[in-house]
């Protein structure tokens, strides 16, 4: 029974994520302000960076895939292959993160810059003002 | 990464925390006052956190809390404090 | 455009956005956590520290810094290029806006306006000291443990912020973080990472057998010895200690421009949208 429960609460955090991605696509296509769709923006890209590491994760096991000793004999190797999370998509995250986060640095000083220029933050605005 | 005595409690954590990351992102984004929204999205980053350590990605960690609750909520506040504070009604 | 096309409109969008939830779902409960791993992972996990197999090892305890920087180098690389854009985009973008800061900044100093109040001015100063050392902590041993050169140089960036705050821009251009000083380390950085990753290319065009970001030498380009895993006592993982410690470097002084860019009164800035 509480195998049950445990697959129930998984496939309950799968809907949880894909409700938090409806509403940060909610956030960027129908809220005018762009600060606003920045914000949006972000919690979207961590959202996909969440149900990368969830997709990696080995059930039962509560171990980082770092060695712990750095003379490993047969069986610590054999040991930590089979105890340890997958490091695949961890590696890939971290560089997903850092790239969100050039980009979301670059959006900011462009709206700032708009700003400057237009003296409006409306996205519709923004873009009929010419010259 | 988390402690033995806490591992038959990870999936109750675990939806404990991402319950709370939906209900902080919603609350972010109808949000019409942009300083409350910006503390809100850090909140929700801090859930977020608390999910890749109950995963068992340390590295993952260091660079996501430094970056969403410092980095964005600081250049976010920046944009804000040189823009306007409130959103557009309607 | 007739009032029933915007109605229409919008329940187009609910419906297209509900089917692309329920696909997201359908598509993701079919990887519900599973017993076993794929098969790449095992063989990251088995071999990055294997000195019975030293064919295929990355020198490192660490899984996901050998991958970043050694089975996975070049994406690491272009990364870093992706950033180094963003930033010059940045400083591009605001080039104009140290014009007039120093007289403005004066008046301000004799009306005493500047920073926050003494509590926030001592807590910050010890804050910054522990920002600072942890930071390097991490770089340091980001090889042997979780950390590395991303994580250390994010962490480094909140020093300056809070320091902006609580002193004033000022204050941390006499530290010697102007806006030039910045440009020069995130140089330095960037070369060293090019220098680590190229030598072993520039020796394979020489005719010497190697590859670009090579770590360790492999059985099929015996020539080329490898960067060194082990110095005595002390463990360094090959080139992953070197490319740690440049990506610190340029990470950390890449974030702290865009804050000393970012930190301009916001008065000066208003006058500034005026004229």
């Amino acid at each position: 029974m509480m195998e049950y429960f445990a697959q129930a609460l998984w496939i309950y955090m799968y809907a949880v994520l894909v409700a938090i991605v409806a509403v940060a696509i909610y956030g960027v296509v129908a809220r005018p302000n762009i600060v606003k769709k920045i914000i949006a923006l972000t919690i979207l890209a961590d959202t996909a960076n969440t149900f990368m590491i969830f997709i990696g994760y080995r059930l039962g096991s509560t171990a980082p895939p770092v060695l712990t000793t750095l003379s490993p004999s047969r069986a610590d190797i054999a040991g930590f292959v089979a105890s340890a999370v997958d490091p695949v998509p961890q590696c890939l995250v971290i560089t997903a993160i850092v790239i969100n986060m050039a980009v979301t640095a670059l959006l900011v000083f462009l709206a700032i810059q708009a700003y400057w220029l237009h003296r409006t933050l409306v996205a519709g605005l923004v873009s009929k003002l010419r010259g | 990464m988390i402690p033995q005595f806490l591992s038959p409690f990870l999936e109750l954590l675990l939806a404990f925390s991402l319950t709370l990351a939906l209900v902080l992102a919603y609350f972010a984004i109808v949000q019409r006052d942009l300083v409350k929204a910006a503390v809100l999205s850090a909140g929700q980053s801090v859930a977020y956190a608390f999910t890749y350590y109950l995963l068992a990605a340390p590295d993952i960690l260091f660079a996501y809390i430094p970056i969403a609750v410092g980095i964005y909520t600081v250049l976010l506040l920046y944009a804000v404090s040189k823009t306007e504070r409130f959103e557009e009604g309607g | 455009m007739r009032p029933w096309m915007a109605a229409a409109t919008k329940a187009c969008a609910l419906v297209l956005l509900i089917a692309l939830c329920v696909a997201i779902l359908l598509g993701a409960t079919a990887h519900t956590p599973s017993l076993e791993l794929r098969p790449l992972a095992e063989f990251y996990l088995e071999n990055c520290l294997n000195p019975y197999d030293k064919a295929k090892w990355a020198a490192s305890p660490e899984a996901v810094t050998a991958m970043l920087w050694d089975y996975r180098g070049l994406d690491t690389v272009f990364e870093t290029t992706v950033f180094f854009l963003a930033i010059i985009g940045s400083v591009a973008l605001f080039r104009f806006a140290e014009v007039s800061l120093a007289s403005y900044e004066s008046k301000l100093r004799e009306r005493r306006e500047e920073g926050l109040s003494i509590i926030v001015r001592v807590v910050t100063r010890i804050v910054f000291v522990l920002i600072v050392a942890l930071s390097a902590a991490i770089a340091l041993h980001g090889h042997l443990t979780p950390g590395g050169g991303f994580q250390a140089g994010s962490i480094f960036a909140v020093a300056p912020l809070l320091a902006i705050a609580a002193f004033s821009r000022r204050f941390v251009e006499g530290l010697g973080l102007t806006k030039n000083s910045c440009l020069a380390i995130r140089t330095t950085g960037l070369l060293f990472i090019a220098l680590v990753a190229l030598i072993p290319l520039a020796l394979a065009l020489a005719g010497v057998g190697a590859f670009i970001i090579q770590n360790q030498s492999k059985p099929w380009t015996p020539e080329f010895p490898g960067y060194p895993a082990q110095l005595g006592p002390v463990w360094l993982a090959g080139s992953l200690i070197l490319f740690n410690v440049a990506e610190f470097l340029t990470v950390g002084s890449g974030f702290t421009l865009l804050f000393l860019l970012l930190a301009l009164p916001e008065d000066f800035f208003r006058r500034l949208v005026k004229r």
